[in-house]
């Protein structure tokens, strides 16, 4: 099994009665609430954390893309990956990902990708989601009628400029060049693509025509993403696919103590932080008329119209030990988180876990402790799951000592002076 | 009154529409919500006209159409005007709500031969500043179109009463789809710079509690189309036709035949 550390980069420093006094965390957040002073720090903790679980040895780490939004601080995910490139040395830079159909022309994406790729030493996931309705349609202003249109033309745009080496023209519905030629172009042809999306039948059909990886990144946990897997897995047998953990990876929130107890103790805050004040979006910003296919549309509403609908933050109401059982997190000692996780892998059939190990506004060294407990003590009990099954959708990088090694810098050594402050 | 179909234009789109009465040909452009029906206005307009009463392609039952429309105005408007060739009209009184009076505008400026006398019902399709109005692609997903009502609990009365409400809920963001494809991601279209172009005699009211056209959009319009005359229609919300029936019908009526503009509708 494969397990990716995931930072969504949430701002902090949200008030206690933040979802009292604004009405959505995304899209018309108050920008009064950022202060920039403050967000050097929050990106160098951040970033430190990353590049801390390449040190112990996660598979991948995992940065994504969103605008106007309090919980996730990376309106561009290249600048992440440029960074994390130049700064780890094994792990896959799992880019999940950046919405294709935002950028005009979307040859920009797979230049940015390529050089990525090339100081990686051929170590990127290049992630190519529809991206969400508030980000797509209200922050950035994309036609909801056209984005699916143009999603798909950028990512054939995109796969062409990638593998074809002459210069050659487009002429699409929505993009026209006159001239294509690919400058630089990735070490891996192509990088593995994953597709990070909710549950459309769109989605799954798209993957399995081209053999890409399925992530369904959702705060909601295991035990309600259940079902949903389900439907993936019985989609890809319909489809005539041959069955492979692998082709699917999953976001769960855990944290990890030395026991149940201590878990809670230190880490319920945190995870409060971020359900009911990072989950706190305005549901007219949920769903742009069009975003969605009526298909899609109609099993979404029959749900909601039974009873079963939920918002993006129904955690917040539930106590720590409602929040487990309902899976909204695994969460406990290194024994009862392993036993959590082999469910998840084992009942959703999941190669690749993509671990939300931090979460809300926790500091970096209680971050860091539960992710050196994830590491140490929970991964070794569950690396040999679907060992039998090849990793098609992992990165292959150049080989390791054919590399080049950037220049070392050791800031510690020369910049003593400032003392550590963690976030929050 | 039976809903009937034509196939027009190059595209071969599929349009639904109702038409009754006797008289001048007048056609009817529907707002956001498409035609709900054959509406109480448009009988009592039955009574002086020839109502003919289409749905644009993307509403109502005519949803799968949406694809084979471009944004901006010109697909739009050459399909209006394939419909009234279709039917064998050749000019007629035009009456729009809402995106349907951007539409009717649209027609006189591009086609003035098609429109005799135009009424434009809370038009959208200019973006004011300091008269933005409330965002009707960002409302709560339970009860999207409350905001199109004087008074939120009239969905329920118009959209709603006796209908499966997964259907109804279906059919009311599939008809917001179509529009938003139109006016994302604000409602400006840059009609300004064609009203000037209208020859017809053009009448532009506003609905006192429209909250997504506020009144200060009337000034504007007319200010752009030589001799526009303006009325209110007193405490009606965007979908004025729905809502205050008779009085809409009387002021277009009264402008058509007598050209006349009460005070207040």
């Amino acid at each position: 099994m494969k397990f990716h550390w995931f930072n969504l980069m949430p701002w902090p420093y949200l008030p206690d009665d933040f979802a009292e006094k604004h009405r959505s965390v995304w899209v018309d957040v108050d920008s009064r609430l950022f202060d920039p002073v403050k967000a050097n720090r929050v990106y160098n903790d951040y970033l430190d954390l990353l590049e801390y679980a390449g040190d112990l040895g996660f598979d991948g780490l995992g940065i994504n893309e969103h605008h106007q939004n309090a919980y996730g601080l990376m309106p561009s995910p290249q600048l992440m990956a440029s960074t994390l490139a130049r700064r780890t040395r094994d792990a896959s830079i799992m880019l999940l990902g950046q919405s294709i159909a935002l950028y005009d022309p979307p040859t920009r994406v797979a230049e940015e990708m390529a050089m990525i790729d090339c100081i990686s030493g051929g170590r990127l996931i290049a992630g190519f989601p529809v991206g969400t309705s508030m980000d797509d349609n209200y922050a950035c202003g994309a036609n909801p009628a056209l984005l699916r249109e143009k999603y798909y033309e950028a990512h054939d745009l995109i796969r062409r400029a990638w593998s074809d080496p002459d210069v050659f023209t487009w002429s699409g519905q929505h993009y026209q060049l006159r001239y294509v030629n690919l400058w630089p172009r990735p070490i891996q042809n192509p990088p593995p693509i994953w597709i990070p999306g909710g549950g459309s039948l769109e989605t799954w059909d798209f993957c399995a025509k081209h053999d890409y990886n399925y992530s369904y990144l959702s705060f909601t946990g295991y035990i309600r993403g259940a079902q949903l897997m389900e439907g993936f897995w019985k989609r890809m047998e319909q489809l005539g696919r041959e069955f492979n953990p692998y082709q699917a990876a999953f976001a769960q929130q855990i944290v990890v103590a030395e026991t149940d107890a201590e878990a809670q103790r230190l880490y319920e805050k945190h995870v409060r932080y971020f359900f009911s004040r990072c989950l706190h979006v305005y549901p007219g910003y949920a769903d742009a008329p069009g975003y969605r296919t009526e298909a899609t549309l109609r099993a979404g509403l029959g749900t909601q119209v039974a009873g079963q609908g939920s918002a993006l933050n129904a955690a917040a109401q539930l106590s720590w030990q409602e929040m487990i059982d309902q899976g909204f997190i695994v969460a406990g000692s290194p024994d009862s988180v392993a036993e959590q996780m082999e469910k998840v892998a084992r009942t959703l059939r999941l190669g690749h876990i993509v671990c939300l190990l931090h979460i809300g506004d926790m500091p970096n060294e209680l971050c860091k402790a539960s992710t050196d407990l994830f590491a140490s003590k929970v991964i070794p009990q569950l690396r040999s799951v679907w060992g039998e099954y090849e990793d098609r959708w992992s990165p292959k990088p150049m080989p390791r000592e054919d590399r080049a090694i950037p220049r070392d810098v050791s800031f510690s050594a020369t910049d003593a002076a400032a003392p550590r402050q963690e976030v929050a | 009154m039976k809903l009937d179909t034509i196939t027009v234009g190059t595209k071969q789109i599929t349009v639904p529409y109702y038409r009754a009465g006797q008289g001048e040909p007048l056609l009817y452009l529907h707002h956001f919500m498409g035609v709900v029906g054959w509406e109480p206005a448009l009988a009592r307009l039955a009574e002086h006209f020839d109502v003919i009463a289409p749905f644009a392609p993307g509403w109502g039952a005519a949803k799968d159409e949406l694809t084979k429309m471009n944004v901006g105005p010109l697909d739009l408007t050459l399909h209006n005007q394939d419909v009234l060739a279709a039917l064998g009209v050749d000019s007629a009184h035009v009456v729009g709500v809402g995106i349907g009076a951007w539409l009717a505008a649209e027609l006189a400026a591009i086609a003035p031969a098609c429109v005799r006398r135009l009424v434009l019902v809370n038009p959208v399709g200019i973006y004011l500043e300091d008269a933005m109005g409330a965002d009707p692609f960002a409302q709560s997903p339970a009860a999207p179109t409350e905001v199109l009502f004087s008074d939120p609990a009239l969905r329920q009365k118009y959209l709603l009463d006796g209908r499966e409400l997964v259907d109804a809920l279906v059919e009311e963001l599939l008809d917001l789809r179509a529009a938003a494809k139109f006016l994302w991601p604000i409602m400006e279209t840059q009609v300004r710079t064609r009203l000037p172009r209208i020859k017809a005699p053009t009448l532009v009211a506003t609905s006192e509690r429209d909250a997504i056209v506020p009144a200060a959009h009337g000034p504007e319009w007319a200010r752009h189309i030589d001799g526009a005359r303006q009325a209110e229609i007193k405490g009606a919300g965007h979908l004025a036709e729905l809502e205050r029936p008779d009085e809409f019908a009387r002021l277009v009526h009264d402008f058509i035949v007598a050209d006349s503009v009460a005070a207040v509708a």
